[in-house]
């Protein structure tokens, strides 16, 4: 990467980036949606995500329009709160071969879409906007269907591409479905 | 449906499986005890001022609680007197009034109809708004913050009702400050009965070494012994059940197990110290008690796990469906950054994407959705772990039974069950609790 463009980055912090830029960070987003689909999550985290990552899926009331700010004590609730250890954790319990609501495994489809990439205000980091759509299909005929959106950081180091940060919208209150123990 | 002494047989040892399927057995169980028992409707650190106000539910009954400005908390059924509509969409929110989206009419924060639209004119002035307000829940009562309702006017107070359960919660709703629950609610649905997680909370240690072996393996701590069942030590803990149907199971200085690594450092510290106050205020025995972990249900569908943090109330939904509503327990004066810990904690753990959260959903789904079985749910199915082993000891309400794997409590919330079920009055009812406990 040449100076030229690390400047031209900071200046056009939220413009969208260049096409070659475009191409790498969907290429990511959709290899990353493969190898969780294919049940390789170890690889994601090893391969695709930067160890000071946060994971984040926050909680979201239903509020009047005009009544939007928080009441009462709370800072708030998230479902997804996690540093890179956390999100370890979560891997290493489902490699413990004891994990009995993962086995027969869940059959899991992501789908990505609505892909958009701005440069942020860091050099060598984007944000990608991105819509998700996950079919799970477990034992005979439990199913659910999630719709939601993320907001991701995308960082370069040596070359690679690096998930540091990803902030997930799910579109429903009551989330339909038992649990949401994937990553999205 | 079948007699009660049918569907509860041996001391709650047994239930008839069409409880968990039936939905004239559920039609009862919303008659009979969501709208007669105290029900869970929020805290009050969560509605702090006048105005604020959360939407609720009881049993399937939709309801607003709101904080008067008097400072008490009043709670009404949420829908118009009008046509029915419901009058609040929000979660939670500060508001003046309520006005219902479909002709406009107006309700109060204390549930009076305020303001008719065109009232002059299409109603000729004639229409008596003192007799068209909101329909109070009959009794809310806050034990200690936490802010309960029930339909029914008769009903014992709140202390009451908890009863020897109180007693126990008191060992940590006592420290300085108290207790509080942080949100919003993470909600989430089952396709469960409601009476399965709270069987789950109130008395089954049994199945923590086994449906979580993977979690315990993963996190550490001092229940990874159990992990597997091959090990157990019966004076590890305790389970208790009082005659009003709650129970619970402790097991001794185990408050902070499940948070590994920092977060279990800082909160260990933190109960070590309080646990001194504790001891001098209340005694030894609730010093035992704040320092042990907690798996309690307060009948019928509220339950919590004290140490690990997490408050969870049952919306029952149809015989084989639930809303789950999961909050964080911590206490009021502990450090913003602890709280935090212990928020994030007891969401990677009971969370909607908690790790020990998908291990309980699928057994308790399955608990009940088995039974659409015609011939599976003539069956019966069998809690008779202890059994005979309860007992008496000095200083302690209820009955307790040793070690926190028993099935002890659960069998009392059965038995609280059937005697509700029978629609009796509450005198009655506190008579055969009596009788239970002897």
């Amino acid at each position: 990467m040449t100076n030229t463009s690390a400047i031209s980055k900071k200046t056009s912090a939220g413009q969208p980036v260049d096409r070659e830029t475009h191409f790498d960070v969907e290429r990511f987003l959709v290899r990353e949606a493969r190898l969780l689909n294919e049940n390789r999550p170890r690889q994601w985290l090893e391969t695709m995500v930067a160890e000071d990552i946060h994971y984040f899926l926050p909680v979201q009331e239903i509020r009047y329009q005009k009544d939007q700010k928080p009441i009462g004590s709370s800072p708030g609730a998230a479902i997804f709160n996690d540093n890179y250890q956390m999100l370890d954790m979560r891997i290493q319990r489902l490699e413990t071969g004891i994990a009995w609501p993962e086995d027969p495994l869940s059959h899991l489809r992501r789908f990505v879409s609505n892909i958009d990439v701005e440069w942020s205000e860091l050099e060598d980091e984007v944000i990608a906007y991105s819509n998700l759509m996950v079919y799970r299909n477990r034992r005979q005929r439990d199913d659910a269907v999630v719709y939601g959106g993320r907001t991701d950081r995308l960082r370069q180091v040596d070359g690679q591409w690096r998930l540091a940060a990803r902030t997930i919208t799910i579109d429903q209150r009551v989330i339909l479905d038992k649990n949401l123990c994937y990553f999205m | 449906m079948k007699p009660l002494d049918q569907l509860i047989r041996e001391e709650g040892a047994i239930q008839d499986r069409s409880i968990f399927w039936n939905e004239d057995i559920y039609q009862q169980e919303l008659e009979h005890i969501f709208a007669r028992c105290w029900l869970f409707l929020t805290h009050e650190s969560l509605i702090p001022n006048t105005n604020d106000y959360q939407t609720a539910l009881m049993g399937e009954d939709s309801v607003i609680v709101a904080r008067q400005a008097d400072g008490g908390i009043k709670a009404f059924i949420n829908s118009c007197t009008h046509r029915g509509n419901a009058v609040c969409f929000a979660d939670a929110g500060n508001a003046r009034a309520f006005s219902c989206p479909y002709h406009g009419w107006v309700f109060g924060m204390d549930g009076e109809l305020v303001e008719v639209p065109l009232e002059e004119t299409v109603y000729y002035g004639d229409i008596d708004r003192s007799k068209l307000g909101l329909r109070q829940v009959a009794k809310v009562e806050s034990y200690k913050g936490f802010v309960f309702g029930t339909f029914d006017p008769d009903a014992p107070s709140l202390e009451e009702y908890l009863g020897g359960m109180a007693w126990y919660m008191d060992s940590f709703l006592d420290v300085p400050g108290g207790m509080e629950l942080m949100g919003p609610p993470m909600k989430s649905v089952l396709d469960c009965n409601w009476k399965n997680p709270t069987e789950n909370f109130i008395g089954d240690g049994y199945h923590v070494g086994w449906a979580h072996a993977s979690a315990l393996k993963v996190a550490g701590g001092p229940l990874e012994k159990v992990g597997g069942l091959g090990f157990f030590e019966m004076d590890s803990g305790l389970q208790v059940t009082v005659p009003e149907g709650h129970g619970f199971g402790v097991i001794w200085d185990a408050a902070a197990a499940l948070h590994p690594g920092p977060v279990g450092v800082a909160y260990q510290e933190w109960l070590d110290q309080r646990s001194l106050y504790i001891r001098e205020h209340k005694g030894e025995w609730q010093e035992k008690f704040y320092r042990g972990h907690w798996n309690a249900s307060i009948f019928p569908n509220c339950s919590f796990l004290y140490g690990t943090n997490t408050f969870k109330v049952w919306q029952p939904r149809g015989p084989n469906n639930i809303e789950v509503w999961t909050w964080t327990l911590v206490e009021k004066e502990m450090p913003d950054e602890l709280k935090q810990m212990l928020v994030m904690d007891n969401m990677f753990t009971f969370g909607t994407a908690g790790i020990l959260e998908s291990d309980d959903g699928e057994n308790m789904e399955q608990c009940t959705q088995v039974n659409r079985g015609q011939v599976t749910r003539q069956g019966s199915i069998y809690l008779g772990m202890g059994r005979g082993k309860e007992r008496k000891e000095p200083g302690l309400p209820g009955l307790v039974s040793d070690g926190w794997m028993s099935e002890a409590s659960t069998r009392g919330m059965y038995r609280r069950w059937a005697d509700l079920m029978s629609g009796d009055s509450w005198a009655a009812l506190a008579e055969k609790a009596e009788g239970a406990s002897k």
